[in-house]
């Protein structure tokens, strides 16, 4: 081997291994520069995707649209247009509404966030919200929708945020079954990202007397996530040797999240 | 050629920022392109070992930087058996080990078959699914292994791969712009040739 290369191998292994034992904190402090030096591309990004949308869009239907402009006068044209503009924001007020109503039902404060993107990795389930430190949002907060709880926060920027959604391994949420006494932890599959990912709560008494379609709720204990959220409806039981497991079918469509509500602490 | 391997490291940089916009492919097994592991793959074989070992350093870095998850948190008592996470850093290692892969096979990029590189870097890609879904098995212990994931990972491989002529149409760009050669025998056969 030549010794410029055995010189850069070593410093090669050097580097290595002074990566690998990086403090959490470390490793937090590095993934805040990343996503700062990250962050105009991502904004401008987003700007360009969402421009992109909107132009794709509206040449969808391009030619019915060229036929019809030969058709009817230009007045009516404008008119749809109007109309069109209309309903847009007849949409938004609903969804505000909805989004009023759900604020108003929960027993904390919440911050409510749109999911701008789910992050380029392979293993790991992870959604980014525009919403960050400056609007409250700190570390393990949990993310909840209309419809049950999404996750909870991983990584705070000033003005984003990392979700780790419940169907990642990682995400443990304490779990108990509706109408019975049994309690587990719920998590995501390894290796179940196809298609509509099923739940596995863990750590049911060997006899437990759950049966699919009994929902399963968070029980407040641990310190992550607030009492009765709605976790997910059982599928199937499987009986162990010493415990039990059942399969759980989420009850947020992790496939379409639009709006999030991030849970504050009771302080603030 | 410092020019060149400067303007790698700047491609490498760059794919980082794109990585960011390309969706998966939902209807492939949630499969997608890994376009900074190509862009690494593409370049390790065009440039010499410690310009091939700082991309792998670079890469690995900032890759775990971009996807390391946080501790679990909440209360032991509570959480006891908590999901472990790759250490950072981890990915520095798979890529240093696929630029050696790549590396092997120079000596047939250095004559002009590039083909032979293109499709090693689908086997990289699939191998360096492979390896680090082996270390997460063997991190939080109890092996699985779906059909679903086997999919996830050929599907990734082969759709990266197919994007690998791409890559290399821009490297020989680059590369004739910096006047430097990145397979000097297939250009001396040309000469020879004419």
């Amino acid at each position: 081997m030549k010794p410029l290369n055995l010189i850069a191998l070593l410093l090669f292994l050097g580097g290595a291994v002074w990566a690998l034992t990086r403090s959490d904190r470390a490793v937090r402090e590095i993934q805040g520069a990343y996503y700062k030096a990250m962050t105009p591309f991502l904004k401008s990004g987003s700007v360009i995707e969402a421009k992109a949308r909107l132009f794709l869009e509206e040449t969808k239907h391009s030619k019915e649209l060229e036929a019809e402009l030969e058709t009817i006068k230009p007045e009516i044209g404008r008119l749809r247009l109007f109309e069109s503009r209309c309903r847009e924001l007849e949409n938004e007020n609903a969804q505000l509404r909805h989004a009023l109503d759900f604020k108003k039902s929960t027993h904390f404060d919440v911050v409510a966030a749109s999911v701008i993107r789910r992050n380029p990795t392979t293993w790991w389930q992870t959604v980014e919200i525009d919403a960050g430190e400056t609007r409250g949002i700190g570390i393990e907060r949990a993310v909840l929708s209309n419809d049950g709880l999404v996750g909870k926060i991983d990584r705070v920027d000033k003005e984003r945020s990392t979700v780790l959604l419940l169907t990642d391994e990682k995400c443990q949420v304490a779990a108990r079954v509706e109408g019975s006494p049994e309690v587990g932890i719920l998590s995501g599959q390894r290796g179940a990202s196809d298609g509509e990912p099923l739940l596995r709560l863990k750590y049911l008494s060997q006899n437990a007397a759950v049966r699919p379609g009994q929902r399963v709720f968070t029980t407040g204990r641990g310190g992550l996530f607030q009492a009765n959220i709605l976790l997910g409806t059982i599928e199937s039981v499987e009986k162990g040797a010493f415990d039990s497991e059942a399969l759980v079918r989420p009850s947020v469509n992790f496939a379409d999240l639009g709006s999030v509500f991030v849970a504050l602490p009771k302080e603030s | 050629m410092i020019r060149y391997s400067f303007i790698t490291i700047l491609l490498l940089l760059a794919s980082f920022v794109i990585q960011q916009f390309i969706p998966a492919f939902t209807g492939l097994s949630h499969s997608r392109i890994l376009l900074v592991q190509l862009v690494f793959l593409c370049c390790a074989v065009t440039v010499g070992q410690p310009t091939m070992l700082l991309l792998a350093f670079l890469g690995g870095f900032l890759w775990d930087a971009q996807c390391a998850l946080g501790p679990h948190g909440g209360s032991l008592e509570v959480y006891t058996h908590p999901v472990e996470s790759m250490r950072f850093g981890y990915s520095i290692l798979l890529f240093g080990g696929m630029g050696f892969l790549m590396q092997g096979i120079q000596p047939l990029f250095k004559q002009g078959k590039w083909q032979f590189s293109a499709l090693l870097s689908g086997i990289a890609v699939f191998l360096y699914l492979i390896s680090e879904y082996a270390m997460i098995n063997f991190i939080r212990g109890e092996f699985v292994l779906t059909r679903a994931t086997v999919y996830q990972m050929a599907h990734t491989a082969v759709l990266t791969m197919l994007f690998s002529p791409i890559v290399f149409w821009l490297l020989f760009s680059i590369a004739a712009l910096c006047d430097h050669s990145i397979n000097p025998e297939a250009g001396r056969k040309r000469r020879r040739a004419h």
